[in-house]
């Protein structure tokens, strides 16, 4: 089934298309409380959980070519991968130099107040490390590896209602008549960054058509970010470890850990009933279902897969650098299992956002011309952080 | 409001809201279509999403789409490979061309092992950090060769101590954790009051650690001596360090406790302690309690496979542990006699 046998759209509709999405997104019918239960998502479709593009596959299963040698199959896998590393900046500054995005834009976009929001990272969290303050307190840090990374698309806030991936139904747009800020107010646009380059027989011709115009090779992971105009990068910029500095506050929005089928005890706390004292069969139930005698309302809390939900862990600060393996050390605990994606953004905190106008960072990102003389050591501690080669020294 | 198109096709889903799709049949032809890329059109141009009332509310798995944000083991090596960011094996290469690990290296570092979870939760690189984590800090503090029924005298700051320094002297029962999170427990008697003191192996609050008797036990814990006679545990403040070798092997203290009589915290004959007298424990028994702690003591574990398996840390990442932990040993020797 192509697009061609579908129904032919109206005029009418193609032009109110054409334009901002919340003049043609209210779908809501007149009678719509803004209870909690109406608010809730319980549609399925099938790409719901799939990351976007859904509509391009990315994966396929390697052409097996028998005509090949293997010594001759593995010469074009080196070949290909070598390539590969040759299009993407290394972790050596010479390969980082042979980009043509080296230099940063004629004039670099200044620190703006309350209005400035850069583009953020995809990291990889690896796990988790336990250091401690000078002053003796333990602290939990993420391990967060910056894969390499490369910009792949700019969208203005203007285009944002031609966006493709927005013009589909979101469930949640279904549900309410407001929509999410950032697509009415178009203060922001979309920065398409991909990350994580990889083997191109791994992938469909149309996955590395995506990266094709902007002249990068196929890579697993795309993201978007929220940034404003004065802050966007153009197509195969490159992305680096010290776009965040020590000290910086982020936001890191990660998948949580998928906890499978689990109950209502479980999923949503509750009480359950008495596990003795004469209880059958009702120990670790749901219970009434509320209604009153009419339908079970929508949203009610009931048992179904935990987990695997976009949540952010907010404002945590970044206490170390490790320029070898190229690591964040990020205070506390991000969500989702080791060896996931995370994006990792300035926080949207305001005191964060105010100390950051008093210290802004580099914009629209980080440049080989803003390294301090002499590089960056292999590690860099926050001043309050000891590192384990010091000893500790409370004051009296 | 954009006017409704009219209900062609049987695909009128603007003015429906959303609960049209609980009845939806879904198929996914569109799916495979060779295509260049499209944007998605609408849900009410997508003929794929039948509005249908008796539909299937069951997607099949490959619809069901689950989302996996991880990189497998597979594409993490490829893309350190490719970026030459990934662990570090020069450390282990080297081990290679030298002799073999010395079994002291085993000894004194069992806590560099890597944990026993799923290999999902486990990363080489961060296993790397803790061990050269570990060895950093042992530059600045040494930590002895201690086993679980050792003696060991600890100094912690304590800024409201008249000399800023706690010392506590006690029989370590517990080793637990591995890497940077690893801790031990020290129990004693003060006062005729039985302390239980947990301290983190690489706190730097701690100033010194104190080997005073290296001696092993026959269990992996002594939670047991919480319901024994407190002579088991009573340990003089002041006792003098006994002097070892390292060169020989660790003694054993074969003693067998006496547990005082039930209740008790815990059900310690269903754990396969050896160091409890097990004919003065089955005697405070009933007879089918005794019948089940012979049968949990019967040695039948050492032929379960799997047990062995999800209990044991593969022999081929312990190796690696310990060959990247035996050259950093090496270094250290070579710190300490610089500082000399």
């Amino acid at each position: 089934v192509s697009a061609a046998s579908a129904p032919a759209l109206s005029s009418q509709l193609i032009v109110a298309m054409a334009t901002a999405p919340h003049t043609w997104l209210r779908l809501v019918p007149s009678c719509r409380s803004y209870s909690k239960a109406t608010r809730l998502h319980k549609i399925d479709y099938p790409w719901k959980d799939e990351p976007k593009p859904h509509w391009v596959r990315q994966f396929e299963a390697r052409r097996v070519d028998a005509d090949l040698t293997p010594e001759n199959r593995d010469w074009l896998r080196q070949w290909r991968l070598q390539r590969v590393r040759d299009a993407v900046a290394s972790s050596s500054e010479a390969a980082a130099a042979a980009s043509p995005l080296k230099e940063p834009p004629a004039a670099r976009p200044l620190w703006t107040p309350r209005v400035s929001q850069r583009c953020g990272l995809v990291g990889i969290k690896l796990g988790i490390l336990p250091m401690w303050y000078r002053n003796g307190q333990k602290v939990h840090t993420t391990v967060v590896q910056i894969p390499d990374q490369r910009v792949l698309r700019w969208v203005p806030p203007e285009d944002l209602g031609n966006y493709a991936s927005l013009r589909e139904m979101r469930p949640y747009r279904l549900n309410q008549s407001l929509l999410p800020r950032w697509l009415t107010q178009q203060r922001w646009g979309l920065q398409l960054v991909g990350a994580v380059p990889a083997d191109p027989a791994n992938f469909t011709a149309q996955w590395c058509g995506i990266f094709k115009a902007a002249g990068l090779p196929p890579m697993r992971k795309i993201s978007r970010f929220l940034v404003s105009p004065d802050a966007a990068l153009q197509p195969g910029a490159c992305l680096g470890l010290h776009h965040f500095r020590v000290g910086d506050c982020v936001d890191v929005v990660a998948r949580t850990v998928n906890r499978g089928f689990q109950g209502v005890m479980e999923r949503h706390l509750m009480e359950g009933g008495p596990a003795a004292h004469g209880s059958t069969k009702f120990h670790r139930k749901m219970g009434s279902a509320a209604g009153g005698g009419g339908p079970i309302y929508r949203g009610k809390r009931m048992p179904g897969v935990m987990g695997n939900r976009f949540r952010a862990a907010r404002s945590l600060p970044v206490l170390r650098v490790n320029t070898k393996h190229r690591l964040l050390f990020i205070k506390g605990f991000t969500p989702g299992p080791p060896h996931s994606y995370c994006q990792i953004m300035d926080s949207w905190m305001l005191d964060v956002r105010r100390s950051l106008d008093a210290n802004p960072p580099p914009m629209p990102t980080y440049f080989a011309e803003d390294a301090p003389e002499g590089g960056y050591p292999e590690d860099v501690y926050h001043p309050d952080l000891l590192p384990y080669d010091q000893p500790l020294e409370l004051p009296d | 409001m954009p006017p409704a198109p009219s209900a062609a096709a049987g695909s009128c889903a603007l003015s429906l809201g959303s609960r049209f799709l609980f009845g939806c049949r879904v198929t996914a032809a569109h799916r495979f279509a060779a295509s260049p890329v499209q944007p998605p059109s609408p849900l009410h141009q997508q003929p794929h999403l039948q509005p249908c009332r008796q539909g299937r509310r069951w997607l099949r798995p490959e619809l069901r789409g689950v989302y996996k944000p991880r990189l497998s083991p597979e594409a993490m090596k490829e893309f350190w490979r490719l970026s030459g960011i990934g662990p570090d094996h020069s450390r282990a290469k080297a081990a290679d061309q030298q002799a073999e690990v010395p079994p002291e290296i085993k000894r004194l570092y069992q806590e560099a092992l890597p944990p026993i979870v799923s290999q999902d939760y486990r990363d080489p690189i961060v296993e790397s950090l803790h061990r050269a984590e570990m060895m950093r800090r042992r530059r600045v503090i040494n930590i002895p060769e201690f086993h679980v029924g050792s003696i060991l005298a600890v100094s912690v700051m304590d800024k409201h101590a008249p000399n800023k320094v706690n010392r506590f002297v006690g029989l370590c029962i517990l080793r637990r954790h591995t890497g940077l999170f690893t801790t031990f427990t020290l129990r004693n008697m003060v006062d005729q009051v039985c302390v239980q003191i947990e301290y983190e192996l690489y706190s730097p609050s701690i100033v010194s650690i104190q080997l005073l008797k290296l001696e092993r036990r026959l269990d992996d814990n002594l939670l047991y001596l919480m319901d024994a006679p407190h002579s088991h545990c009573t340990i003089p403040f002041d006792m003098v360090p006994e002097p070892y070798s390292r060169n020989d092997p660790v003694p054993v203290n074969r003693e067998r406790v006496r547990l005082n009589p039930p209740p008790w915290m815990c059900k310690w004959h269903l754990h396969g302690y050896q160091g409890i007298d097990l004919e003065h424990l089955y005697s405070y028994l009933s007879d089918k309690d005794v019948a089940k702690a012979i049968e949990f003591s019967k040695a039948y574990k050492r032929y379960d496979l799997l047990d062995q398996y999800l209990n044991r840390v593969p022999v081929p990442d312990a190796d690696y542990a310990f060959k990247d932990i035996f050259i950093q040993h090496q270094e250290l020797l070579q710190h300490q006699q610089q500082q000399q």
